[in-house]
């Protein structure tokens, strides 16, 4: 009997891919020439193709589902949560027993249980804590995330990852995303299409409102939350961290909201509301995840099987008014700072503090680095550590950018939380 | 994700204090329907005709979100091949097992306010015998119904417009499309993103008083920068006005002097709300009145004819009617006030005029209803009457009956109406193959015939002959193949439309919507 990571594989019983089979046992009209129909692919796909997972929620616990009645039999699985009970309404490998659980590890023996035969080895845990060395195992790549910070590490892992050279260490990358009744789906070739950090200006901004606005002249509910939780929680508990999971700090927040708010007359403070804002809350339904991940995994079917051509590069999916999707190839960018090697320009007043640069990096739409550190190659600019170099370095955020970078000069920009380095050229205007 | 969502929490939970297990489970999508979507949700039914792996994704989707209850008519008992591709039976444990029961057993676990009926019976002699049964349903649900037995559903259900809504599903291997066959129905709230008019262009009395009364000039500088653009606007469109006869500014010259007005209204240079002015001055000159697609509805024949008997949201439509007839001939005024820049005290007290006049013409508008109505719903079709929607469907088929049509379809949307005609083609093929169709594997060329045959008697030209050969090709490669990925889309697509018809938010689509999961692209075919 063959193992797999020490787990004996159960036999398939006759017909079980009576349905999947269909597809690999002859082309289609649309399918390319180099397909190989029949036992060649069905090979490949239940006994040498190994596939990861990032994430186990609301899509991920679909994606393993359907890769696993696909086909795909070694299929690994990383998610740093636990279950909570607001993720049971689509988050079907899940129950009520489950919360509190890692949902790595009972997502992937759920679908152990259901599917047998299929190994799916969870990892509970950050990304962030695997190397190039693990990666480098898979085939296929599939992130059902609700994190940009995330998808970009992995991304960005994944392009440097290429070497020209050796063809297996291209690993395709398939992403979901939803919100509500709406969805994507893409196709990243690292190096090849258009990558995850190409399409960032594609991002909704994130509603940031001006501190002067939540101290001084709340008008909306959400102010007066922010300042509960921007400006009132540190300033009465310094040394309590607030943990947006406790309902005890949630309360606490929304009673001084409401104070607020009466104070200002202003309407609509709720729990909810103030669990939403604090939060950050995207809603989220199985029904849309469900098409989402069926839509990922597809195309990961179709890349593992060559049964038809994969998506190019794009699919956006909005249900609030009938079905309306849109299929479109999303450009690379020569100077995306991941897979692009141009580097980005940058034209800016002359007058510009490092500081103020710093923040014009941090809210423009294509670049959104957090705590960025600079330098260009014969001078650190400002440095966010180590302490004694960011002390060196502090001096300089009140200097002109343009008295420490020439005109058409290069700044290295790096943050910790992203695996790469951003190139840009200024120019003064 | 790339675009935002609008939230309705305020009618979402409970108001002032931590939620309970339910609403906690229910959180993520409260915020989108809130307690009433989520209570119509509750007390529906819904009747899934086959445990196929597509009608168990379908129910998946909805036992999650909590529908009151659901039923499997299923008399089949679970094949190695079922066992193999639906992951609601418990893998080859289940062979040989009822089908219906089973996948009962496996949906139930997924939510315990849910009740899930399993009928083991015939549907086929069931439905002969007595059809009236299905009146006990919201929805009926059918995947991949014999052809034969689907049009006598669907025309038994079309017979009266108090029974429930059907929605058709096709699909094998890559290829899909549903159509939901429905006789009417209306959305009040469809959660639209669209802003309703501010009336900065007729602006109210108590508006255009407060806007004027402003003594701008003696103004503290930093009240001077806290004017909310709406007050700016309408006070420089008086002054304008009333040195330009009365009349807007029509040409582009005449806007960009309008605009350099506000700007010369600044006291400093950095005044935000002036520029917010400045970038909303389009408002002025955008004339409010009744939107096209609104004005069509209340220009609708059966506005004419109203008995006590009509259903109540055309009531509505018709006091909504008599209200645009008086001046200024808008809908009435929604009290949502955007964020502006403003102080705390500015934007409170706009905000307090606006809803002062709405809460003004939501009685107007009330005393106009005929009717007795909710004062819940009165407020509710006030509030989204800028984007209310009447759909009338159409029944399952008529198309296929339609050679011009269907050509016109092939003619103007090849990819789409070629999955449809193959899926309609497949049909024909079974239907005339009868017993003899089993195992169903029909060749192309059968299949091409067949398109012809609903075609009459139309020569296709390029594109649509390619797009026909690779959607009768695709059925051909894989005539019963319910593949996983296949069925886990069309379980989420189908869901949504069903939450969407149940609570009768956000808007369900019209028409044959195709599905291509080879291109991954999905169309609309007009019925």
């Amino acid at each position: 009997m063959m193992t797999l990571n020490g787990t004996a594989q159960t036999a398939d019983w006759e017909s079980r891919y009576y349905h999947v089979d269909q597809i690999l046992d002859r082309p289609g009209p649309r399918t390319d020439p180099s397909f190989s129909a029949g036992e060649d692919v069905k090979t490949f796909l239940r006994s040498q193709c190994k596939i990861l997972v990032i994430g186990a929620g609301g899509l991920g616990c679909e994606i393993l589902a359907n890769l696993a009645l696909s086909g795909f039999k070694d299929i690994h699985v990383i998610d740093m949560d636990t279950i909570d009970i607001s993720n049971l309404n689509r988050q079907f490998l899940f129950r009520p027993k489950d919360v509190g659980k890692p949902k790595a590890t009972v997502a992937a023996e759920f679908i152990m249980n259901r599917v047998p035969g299929v190994v799916v080895t969870p990892y509970h845990g950050k990304i962030q804590d695997k190397g190039e060395d693990y990666y480098m195992e898979f085939n296929l790549v599939i992130c059902g995330l609700d994190s940009v910070e995330a998808r970009r590490w992995i991304n960005a892992t994944l392009v440097n990852m290429v070497d020209p050279d050796v063809p297996e260490s291209l690993k395709p990358l398939i992403d979901g995303g939803t919100e509500g009744f709406k969805g994507q789906a893409r196709v990243i070739l690292p190096t090849v299409s258009s990558c995850y950090e190409c399409s960032l200006d594609m991002l909704n901004k994130p509603t940031a409102f001006p501190i002067c606005t939540i101290a001084n002249t709340p008008r909306l509910p959400e102010h007066c939350i922010e300042w509960a939780s921007v400006l009132e929680w540190p300033r009465v508990f310094p040394n309590k961290k607030m943990d947006t999971d406790d309902p005890e700090h949630i309360d606490w927040l929304f009673k001084k909201a409401s104070h607020r708010a009466q104070e200002f007359k202003i309407e609509g403070v709720t729990w909810s509301l103030t669990q939403g804002v604090v939060k950050n809350i995207i809603p989220a339904i199985a029904s849309t995840n469900a098409i989402i991940a069926a839509s990922c995994c597809n195309e990961a079917f179709k890349i593992a099987t060559s049964s038809a051509a994969f998506l190019n590069n794009y699919f956006m999916l909005i249900g609030t008014d009938g079905v309306y999707s849109f299929t479109f190839e999303h450009e690379k960018k020569p100077d995306c700072p991941v897979c692009g090697g141009e580097s980005l320009e940058l034209s800016i007043r002359p007058e510009l503090t490092v500081e103020q640069l710093i923040d014009m990096l941090t809210e423009r739409q294509n670049i959104q680095i957090k705590k960025p550190s600079l330098s260009t190659p014969t001078t650190q600019i400002y440095f966010q550590a180590p302490p004694q170099l960011e002390a060196a370095t502090r001096p300089n955020l009140e200097r002109k950018v343009s008295e420490l970078v020439p005109n058409g000069g290069e700044v290295t920009v790096t943050a910790s939380t992203l695996p790469f380095s951003l190139s840009l050229r200024i120019s003064y205007t | 994700m790339s675009f935002s969502e609008s939230q309705d929490i305020n009618t979402a939970t409970v108001v002032s204090h931590q939620p309970d297990n339910k609403t906690r489970r229910y959180d993520r999508q409260l915020r989108l329907w809130a307690a009433s979507g989520q209570a119509a949700l509750e007390s529906s039914k819904v009747l899934v005709i086959s445990a196929s792996a597509t009608s168990t994704s379908i129910l998946k989707n909805l036992v999650l979100p909590g529908i009151g209850q659901f039923t499997i008519i299923d008399d089949k008992t679970v094949t190695p091949e079922d066992a193999g591709n639906n992951f609601f039976l418990n893998g080859s444990n289940s062979i040989g097992k009822s089908r219906a029961e089973e996948a009962v057993v496996c949906l139930g676990e997924l939510n315990d306010g849910v009740e899930g009926i399993s009928d083991t019976s015939n549907f086929e002699r069931r439905f002969n015998s007595d059809p009236t049964f299905l009146a006990a349903y919201t929805i009926v649900i059918a995947h991949n119904l014999h052809p034969t037995l689907l049009d006598k559903v669907a025309e038994f259900l079309w017979t009266d417009p108090s029974l429930p809504t059907l929605i058709i599903v096709r699909s094998a291997g890559f290829l899909a499309e549903f159509f939901i066959q429905f006789h009417e129905h209306h959305v009040i709230e469809t959660h639209s993103e669209n802003m309703p008019s501010l009336r900065i262009d007729k602006p109210f009395p108590s508006l255009l008083q407060h806007a004027v009364s402003l003594d701008l000039a003696s103004m503290d500088p930093t009240d001077h920068g806290h004017v909310p653009y709406v007050v700016i606007l309408v006070r420089a469109m008086e002054a304008w006005k009333s040195s330009h006869g009365g009349k807007v500014p029509k040409t582009s010259q005449e806007k960009r002097a309008f605009e350099q007005t506000i700007r010369d209204m600044r006291v400093k240079v950095d005044e935000e709300n002036f520029d917010e002015a400045v970038s909303q001055a389009y408002r002025c000159w955008t004339e409010t009145n009744v939107p096209s697609d609104i004005a069509a509805l209340l220009s609708d024949p059966v506005l004419s004819q109203l008995s006590l008997d009509s259903p109540q949201f055309y009531h509505l439509l018709e006091a909504l009617r008599q209200f645009t007839l008086q001046p200024p001939h808008t809908l009435p005024l929604t009290s949502t006030l955007p964020d502006m820049k403003a102080d705390t005290t500015n934007y409170i007290h706009l905000q307090k005029l606006y809803k002062a006049k709405a809460e003004e013409d939501k009685k107007i508008f009330r005393g106009l209803v005929r009717v007795p109505v909710d004062e819940a719903v009165v407020d509710l079709f006030v509030r989204n009457a800028h984007h209310l929607k009447l759909m009338r469907g159409i029944k399952w088929g008529q198309l296929d009956k339609n050679p011009a049509a269907l050509v016109s379809a092939i003619t103007e949307a090849p990819e789409f109406a070629s999955i449809h005609l193959a899926f309609s083609a497949l049909s024909s093929y079974i239907v005339k193959k009868g017993q003899s169709s089993d195992p169903l594997a029909p060749t192309e060329e059968e299949l091409l015939t067949e398109v012809q045959g609903l075609l009459g008697d139309a020569q296709i030209l390029e594109p649509g002959e390619t797009a026909l050969k690779n959607a009768v090709g695709e059925l051909a490669r894989t005539p019963t193949a319910d593949v996983p990925n296949t069925a886990a889309f069309m379980g989420g697509v189908i869901a949504q439309e069903t939450i969407k018809m149940i609570t009768k938010q956000y808007v369900p689509q019209k028409g044959y919507c195709t599905i291509d999961l080879v291109d991954s692209k999905t169309g609309v075919v007009p019925g």
